[in-house]
């Protein structure tokens, strides 16, 4: 049956592992440990994961990872139907996300791989990806994949945000968003909504999106005219695996996915994904938007709690306000809370301009 | 100037926004015993299961009030003096004022029966109502607490809605295991759900033989009754209360059809406003405690005024009496505070329309669908496909598709209550409201939309014919529409 809207009262604070309980910062604590040692083996000089890859016949650790990775969003995403399956959006979404990541995440990669060619994971690309616009990484590819990651990049991606929203990427095809979403929906009200938070992402997530154009420039330049000058295609090295290490290991890895437990399950899709940034302007200025039906709030607040990316959507309900936030990513729970069916996801046709663009703070004065 | 306000809830708290945002340097008082920040009282639910923290049910931030710099003063009020234009506070000083608004709320209705006093017996209205419920089924609040829960204790009193209950986790020995509830309504029915999630088998007394008579008709109830026996609720129909009984606490409840077991009841059976503090003052109130409001919400004193649920505003249908809604708190609230910064402004509501959730249903009403005046004819439809719905709409007039549509009562799916309320101002006949209606509505994407077989359509012979008036003897409304 399609039901719209949550189905019972959930117990969420009540429980200790979602409500930074000891439980929750055991978690916490597994997560980073597991994180830190997948990605900086080496340093620690250790090789767990590699010998258990091994040993289940897998050529390394990241396939290693990429199973646990599809175990945990199966598992996840039984426990999201269980709790809000009842909602057709929900499950479509759900099980989209789930599909494309199990599919081109994990499985063709690894056909590929058994194929002896080079693997690529089509469900990721530029500048989440960011190797796949390098043109030192991407030309060792075929002329299918160099095209693919092209237009998917340059074109596919911010078309669909314009249509769509950013959901079409953030909240349907992305591994970050899926594990989220699943694995981390336990914990989606530990989201910070206060205003502080809400200042530090938009300089943290909109300057990391910088570093990425930059890096890819660098990178790319690097690779035109880089043998011509020996201090530059230094500085584009350096750059190059500076940004690996931070961006793609520590605050994606680590970071994002290690404090699910205690600060929620988007901190890196919040905070720091350059992808999510980038969508998040073209969202402004598109179509997507949260409709609010006028004067049926009650500012109970299930919204806010429940957004996983920290937006104060009460603010605007209570307001009246339709809006469209850049942070949002369309998981549509916001909508599946609300016990007076006040907000509603949609792609508007006509531009409307009584959208909110900006932010609704209660009084500056 | 001085503004004054008594009550920190939703009319409160939106008038002194409004004085603020114009006025930077006004001094704005706000009084209130019951809590330091202003919260959705309609979220009380919610903390109670978990589903929610404390914080989370309050709409602003809690700089608001040294970021806006309106004074807080954690205090009972106990009169207002208007030749003097102060008010009296238990245990403090008084306080002047220039401009005054009482926004002071309602307090819920005590229960008539012998034993109501009992300990283990409460009520789900106000915060200190939710920490009573909190502890009596869970022991205690799940992470965090309002702050200063203990402030208002010395300045409260025995008939206070802000007292703190007395919980009997000691005699019973632990966190209740048979509770009940009376009173078919809404926050009978929270307090249902909030048991329910606490994993008990709660008993649901009710005095008529649907559930909440004053909104929906009985196949509609029946179908919020079958849900809620599913989740394991006994509801009991038709049920008059006649006493608790117990010893030190209660234990037993005794109704018209016998005798039943429970270690924890909340009574729930309506709201009457928080005003037996303004009896010895001139400001005037009406035969039910609502404060008299004109209907720019000055009272009998020209520099006092009062909004929210304590007000006895002007109704639809021409009568006074206050309106104990969210959303019109908050609208007579932003009235207030034009007022209270000197404007003339009025407070009006067009028609009624109303949501809920009862249990996991969602509850959307417009118009007029409860006055069971001749004349009145319903079109009815039960959906039993992918999505479970009703649909009843009302239309006044010979019993024709050709009759103006003039209310709608909608369960199980979303509907926008403004484009309904719309078609009811613009008198569109029912043919054309049938025709019309996925216009309004309001389903989550990929929810398939409402669709009516035609034989259903057909909607004055036969089978289909519409229906008169619902029997419902609980509506004491107008005889006549208020409007022609």
């Amino acid at each position: 049956m399609d039901q719209q809207g949550q189905n019972g009262l959930m117990k969420t604070y009540r429980q200790g592992y979602r409500s930074r309980g000891a439980m929750g910062y055991v978690a916490a604590i597994g997560l980073l440990a597991f994180y830190l040692i997948l990605y900086f083996q080496d340093k620690l000089g250790v090789t767990w994961f590699d010998d258990i890859a091994a040993a289940m016949g897998l050529e390394n650790r990241w396939y290693l990872y990429g199973f646990l990775y599809c175990v945990g969003m199966v598992f996840g995403g039984a426990y999201y139907l269980r709790h809000h399956g009842n909602s057709r959006y929900n499950r479509i979404r759900i099980a989209v996300n789930i599909t494309v990541q199990v599919l081109l995440g994990f499985s063709l990669p690894f056909v590929m791989h058994l194929f002896g060619e080079r693997d690529f994971y089509f469900s990721y690309i530029w500048p989440l990806k960011i190797e796949y616009l390098y043109p030192s990484d991407i030309s060792q590819f075929p002329i299918y994949i160099i095209a693919y990651s092209a237009l998917a990049s340059l074109l596919a991606m911010p078309v669909l945000a314009y249509f769509f929203g950013k959901r079409w990427y953030c909240s349907w095809v992305c591994g970050c968003g899926g594990l989220a979403n699943t694995f981390g929906d336990p914990w989606r009200h530990l989201t910070s909504t206060s205003t502080r938070s809400w200042k530090f992402e938009q300089v943290s997530v909109h300057s990391v999106m910088f570093l990425a154009v930059l890096t890819t420039a660098a990178v790319g330049l690097d690779f035109a005219i880089g043998n011509q000058y020996p201090t530059f295609h230094a500085f584009a090295g350096e750059l190059r695996s500076w940004y690996g290490l931070v961006v793609g290991a520590i605050l994606a890895g680590v970071v994002g996915v290690g404090f699910y437990p205690l600060f929620g399950p988007r901190v890196w899709c919040r905070n720091f994904c350059p992808m999510a940034a980038m969508l998040g302007l073209i969202q402004k200025l598109g179509r997507y938007r949260i409709r609010v039906k006028d004067d049926m709030c009650i500012s109970c607040g299930n919204c806010t709690t429940y957004c996983e990316m920290g937006i104060d959507v009460r603010s605007y309900a209570q307001q009246n306000q339709s809006f469209t936030r850049a942070s949002c990513v369309g998981c549509g729970m916001c909508a599946h809370v609300c016990p007076r069916g006040v907000l509603k996801l949609e792609n508007t046709w006509s531009l409307n301009r009584d959208k909110h663009r900006q932010g609704l703070n209660v009084l500056d004065v | 100037m001085n503004i004054v306000i008594i009550g920190n809830g939703v009319a409160g708290v939106e008038a002194a926004l409004t004085v603020r945002k114009r006025e930077p340097d006004w001094n704005v008082t706000i009084i209130s015993e019951e809590s330091d920040h202003f919260f959705s009282r309609t979220a009380l639910m919610w903390v109670v299961c978990g589903q929610m923290k404390h914080e989370d049910i309050e709409p602003y931030e809690r700089d608001l009030y040294a970021r806006l710099r309106f004074q807080r003063v954690r205090a009972r009020a106990v009169g207002v003096d208007v030749t003097n234009k102060q008010v009296a506070l238990s245990g403090e000083a008084a306080i002047s004022y220039d401009r005054l608004l009482i926004a002071c709320g309602s307090r819920p209705r005590p229960g008539p029966w012998p034993g109501s006093d009992l300990p283990g017996i409460g009520h789900f209205v106000t915060l200190q109502d939710l920490e009573w419920l909190e502890a009596e089924l869970h022991g205690g609040p799940s992470v965090s607490r309002p702050p200063r829960p203990e402030e208002h204790l010395p300045r409260s009193s025995d008939d206070s809605p802000y007292r703190v209950r007395k919980t009997v986790l000691g005699e019973r020995g632990g966190s209740a295991q048979a509770p009940a509830v009376v009173g078919g309504g809404l926050i009978g029915i929270e307090a249902v759900e909030v048991m329910v999630a606490a994993g008990l088998r709660p008993k649901f007394f009710i005095r008529e033989e649907w559930f909440w008579p004053m909104a929906i008709e009985p196949r509609e109830a029946k179908w919020i009754t079958d849900r809620m026996a599913s989740h394991g609720v006994e509801v009991l129909l038709e049920h008059d209360l006649k006493e608790f009984q117990g010893n030190g606490r209660v234990e037993r409840i005794v109704t018209n059809q016998g005798e039943y077991p429970a270690d924890l009841a909340v009574v729930a059976i309506g709201v009457v406003p928080n005003t037996s503090w303004l009896a010895q003052s001139s400001i005037e109130l009406d035969a039910r405690g609502g404060i008299v409001v004109d209907d720019q919400l000055t009272t009998s004193d020209p520099s006092v005024f009062a909004a929210g649920d304590c007000a006895a505003v002007g109704w639809f249908d021409g009568s006074r009496r206050p309106q104990q809604l969210w959303y019109t708190s908050r609208d007579q609230g932003r009235v207030a505070g034009r007022r209270l910064l000197g404007d003339t402004a009025e407070y009006r509501r067009g028609l009624w329309y109303n949501s809920a959730k009862l249990m996991d249903i969602e509850y959307t009403t417009a118009g007029l669908v409860n006055m069971n005046v001749e004349g009145e004819h319903n079109w009815f439809f039960e959906e039993q496909g992918r999505v479970r719905s009703t649909t009843r709409i009302v239309t006044r007039g010979a019993g024709t598709d050709k009759d103006p549509v003039i209310g709608f009562n909608l369960l199980g799916r979303r509907w926008d209550h403004a484009v309904l309320l719309q078609w009811i101002e613009e008198r569109r006949a029912l043919r054309w409201v049938l025709k019309n209606l996925r216009r309004a509505s309001f389903d989550t994407e990929f929810v398939p939309p409402l669709s009516i077989p035609s034989s259903a359509l057909a909607a004055t012979e036969g089978a289909n014919a519409l229906e008169g008036p619902a029997p419902n003897p609980y509506i004491k409304g107008p005889t006549a529409y208020p409007y022609s």
